[in-house]
């Protein structure tokens, strides 16, 4: 008896133990079966397949190797707005303008629409060694710190000769500059296209107000900050819109590479001493943040926003034109008053052109057809009165995004197709229309065809001015620290936080710091 | 029958790897076979979160430079990081400790910020928090309804709290900038990239969010306080304050320092609101910066300055719990 119930309590035990093991086991065995089972669905698929699992963008990507149809799906990061903008018509453009072959899809993975965030998330990707996106759309002022760091694809080495020769011979060669390897001259990205900011306006206010454009060569002529200032606030008192002038002044990358720099510049003022200096030597360049022309450049925007005198010096400008939501402002938001209608002058992109300048009647967003104008960004004193080598006069910041590919990616084969079809000059021209990119080509940017292209053909006159005089951002390893202490530099000064003076001194003390590392 | 004493003998004669596993484990004693079931969990803790956690700190002994990890440097770091060298590679203006002991200085620097953001948000947090539990406490009708509608804010997910509040302070839409403004609290412009009033403003939405969290824990506290001593204490001609003061506040008083720990290793680190109502670059939690710092690549200032929050975030914990002794834990 007592030895049964010893044996019953040891069977019970070991049952709950031994049930335990079984039932572990059992749902390892399902899961595992469960997990190869959607592994082998994804790879049947064809489509795009097994979705769950890897959050976020990654939609996996599926290689087409056995049974199915063949189809290789190519990931491709890029603005969140180009693809609601054109994302099917620049797919189809592809194919179509671009010959690249039916089996190879092109599928968007939008990033983010702050060209921080986006380096950011690139920057996160990479070095997971994350293999899709397959293609990064990166901006011109931050490739050179993922080519430093050795994370994209060195296309010197895998690209086809003749590719990489037309990139050599019939590329705008300042802007490809900027996705190669100083020292090498090695090639990471392929230009995709440069980018020009304009000053926009509204031509039918303009107008109204007595002014004639076409006459006095809007167009092409840049005016002085001052004779602008009055126009601004000329048209604004006629006409019934709530803004004067709107631009781009948040505490974010493009307040440090573009819009101040553009009037530091248009000033006579750089970062780091002018041209010559742009690209280095980091810790031997002169830093001439904190310099006369630097702090006029600020306290102008200062008067344009506040309507301060400083001492009489700006007594000759119109002032109160801009308002103070600048300061929070990047492209997008900045663009959409200026798009409905309320506002008179707008900097922006050529982008703004093409989404701004099509006709309101076809399409359901917000824009202002024939009634847009661009003309060159205004300036203060001319090149010969410049007090840093290179500088003054109009000046447009140099943008403008290259495609760098993903070291990791599975699908590397492909990818000089997908070059190749990129670099269809008929390509480049379905980019131009549909959202405003210009062709990295001169041949192209000069064409009779480019301005035969609606809506942005209409402004090829001003991007070619623009052009002529960009500026390209200071791009060393250490320009994203440099240029989040800028940016927040020079938004305080506008929002009267600080004097410029004050302001510039210790931007001065903080570049050099960042140099001297 | 028959079939009975075949499998009985089947079993004891059985061999094989599976079987000689489970036989193993029915023999071990049942300390041993509670370790061997918590293993999975320490595997996973392990690969997850000491493995990542070791690593970082691998990395934060490497030197830093703009294009990757340097060589070994041991707490060369850290020497840097309070000595100001390694201010370089954090966002923007923003240092490690302040350069000035202004209200500008101290919201400009990491440490003092966070330290600050902190106490603030944490004691006000408090206080509005044992009032809502005070209230809470009481009989009243449609308590029930007041109770949820005071926890609403608590279950209100980070990321719409910061659109709320960053639509309220918003330079073109917000409504509450220009009142504020007036009072001399906030910057009348520019709100949201002014460090202190960025700061300001965070520090309110904090406490809006996270005082029903505390007056759920402080009401638990008072929920448990006999009813009798209060029946006793009116006896004694006691008035309400003096039974506040000789009941119910040293009773809760434990709950409170719970309450309050908890709250501050939350505050301290700080990040999501931030990123929403403002910026890293402008209100520079000490979270802020390792992200900051990780998202720029600059792996080895991002484990120093993370080793140095958690080695923060413990003193504070040591202190709040010397404080309040063993009845805290």
């Amino acid at each position: 008896m007592s030895n049964n119930h010893s044996d019953d309590d040891g069977q019970r035990s070991s049952v709950s133990r031994r049930r335990f093991v079984a039932a572990s086991g059992a749902s390892g065995v399902a899961a595992t079966l469960a997990g190869c089972a959607d592994l082998v669905g994804g790879g049947d698929g064809g489509s795009d397949g097994g979705d769950g699992g890897d959050g976020g963008d990654g939609t996996g990507t599926t290689t087409g190797d056995g049974g199915s149809d063949g189809t290789t799906t190519i990931q491709w990061g890029i603005g969140p707005t180009a693809v609601q903008t054109a994302g099917e018509e620049m797919k189809t453009a592809l194919h179509e303008a671009g010959g690249l072959r039916d089996d190879i899809e092109i599928e968007w993975v939008p990033s983010a629409s702050d060209t921080g965030e986006v380096r950011s998330n690139y920057n996160r990707i990479l070095n997971a060694d994350q293999s899709d996106p397959d293609i990064f759309q990166m901006d011109n002022g931050w490739v050179n710190i993922f080519i430093q760091r050795g994370l994209i694809q060195n296309l010197s080495e895998t690209l086809p000769e003749d590719l990489l020769s037309d990139i050599n011979e019939n590329y705008f060669s300042g802007f490809t500059d900027t996705a190669r390897e100083p020292s090498s001259g090695d090639l990471y990205g392929v230009p995709l296209f440069p980018d020009f900011p304009t000053m926009q306006y509204r031509k039918d206010l303009v107008e109204q107000a007595g002014y004639d454009p076409e006459s006095e060569n809007w167009a092409t002529e840049p005016m002085t900050w001052e004779e602008w200032s009055h126009v601004v606030a000329d048209v604004k008192d006629n006409a019934d819109v709530e803004y004067g002038f709107t631009t781009q002044w948040d505490i974010y990358e493009g307040t440090a590479c573009c819009t101040f720099n553009e009037v530091m510049s248009s000033w006579g003022g750089a970062y780091f001493g002018g041209r010559e200096n742009l690209f280095g030597p980091v810790g031997e360049r002169p830093i001439t943040v904190d310099e006369p022309e630097v702090h006029n450049a600020l306290n102008m925007m200062r008067k344009f926003v506040h309507d301060e005198e400083f001492d009489g010096t700006f007594a000759d400008y119109a002032g109160n034109i801009a308002p103070t939501d600048i300061l929070g402002w990047i492209e997008e938001p900045s663009r959409s008053p200026f798009a409905e209608g309320d506002a008179v002058f707008h900097r922006n992109w050529p982008y703004s052109l093409a989404l701004t300048g099509r006709n309101p009647e076809e399409t359901e967003d917000p824009a202002l057809g024939e009634d847009l104008g661009a003309m060159p960004i205004p300036y203060a004193v001319p090149e010969s009165e410049a007090a840093q080598p290179g500088t003054g006069g109009t000046t447009s910041a140099l943008g403008g995004w290259h495609l760098t590919f993903n070291p990791n990616s599975e699908n590397l084969d492909v990818i000089d197709e997908v070059v190749s079809a990129v670099m269809e000059p008929d390509f480049a021209l379905e980019l131009f229309r549909l959202q405003g990119w210009l062709p990295p080509r001169p041949e192209l940017f000069n064409s009779d065809e480019a301005r035969d292209v609606a809506p942005v053909g209409r402004y090829m006159e001003t991007l070619q001015v623009a052009g002529e005089n960009a500026m390209a951002r200071p791009v060393t390893p250490v320009w994203s620290q440099e240029s989040s202490n800028i940016a927040q530099a020079a938004n305080n000064v506008v929002g009267q936080e600080n004097s410029a003076e004050d302001a510039m001194a210790s931007l001065a003390t903080s570049l050099e710091n960042i140099e001297q590392n | 029958m028959s079939t009975e004493t075949a499998g009985g003998e089947r079993e004891s004669r059985r061999s094989g790897p599976l079987v000689r596993v489970t036989r193993w484990m029915e023999n071990l004693s049942d300390t041993t076979y509670a370790y061997l079931l918590l293993l999975p969990v320490f595997v996973l803790l392990g690969s997850i979160a000491i493995y990542p956690l070791l690593r970082t700190f691998e990395m934060s002994l490497f030197a830093q430079t703009f294009t990757g990890l340097g060589e070994f440097v041991g707490p060369g770091n850290y020497v840097d990081l309070f000595t100001g060298n390694m201010d370089r590679y954090l966002p923007g203006q923003p240092t490690f400790l302040p350069q000035s002991y202004g209200v500008e200085g101290l919201v400009t620097s990491a440490l003092t910020m966070t330290l600050l953001f902190a106490f603030v948000s944490v004691f006000f947090e408090t206080i509005i928090g044992m009032g809502q539990a005070l209230i809470l406490d009481q009989d009243f009708y449609g308590r029930r309804w007041i109770r949820a509608a005071i926890i609403i804010p608590w279950a209100v997910p980070v990321v719409i709290q910061g659109m709320m509040f960053y639509l309220m302070f918003q330079p073109s839409i917000g409504f509450l900038t220009p009142p504020l403004a007036d009072l001399g609290l906030l910057a009348p412009t520019n709100t949201l990239n002014d460090p202190a009033s960025a700061t300001f403003v965070i520090i309110v939405a904090d406490i809006w969010k996270t005082s029903a969290f505390m007056a759920l824990l402080i009401l638990a506290g008072l929920q448990s306080i006999d009813r009798g001593l209060y029946d006793v204490a009116k006896v004694a001609g006691a008035s309400k304050w003096q039974q506040f003061k000789h009941i119910t506040f040293p009773l809760i008083l434990p709950t409170i320092a719970v309450a309050v720990l908890f709250r501050s290793v939350a505050a301290m680190r700080v990040y999501g609101i931030i990123d929403i109502v403002s910026s890293c670059t402008v209100v520079p939690s000490l979270s802020c910066m390792v992200v900051e710092s990780f998202f720029s690549g600059f792996n080895a200032a991002a484990g120093t300055i993370a080793f140095t929050t958690a080695a923060i975030i413990g003193l504070v914990v040591m202190s709040l719990i010397l404080w309040q002794g063993e009845e805290a834990i």
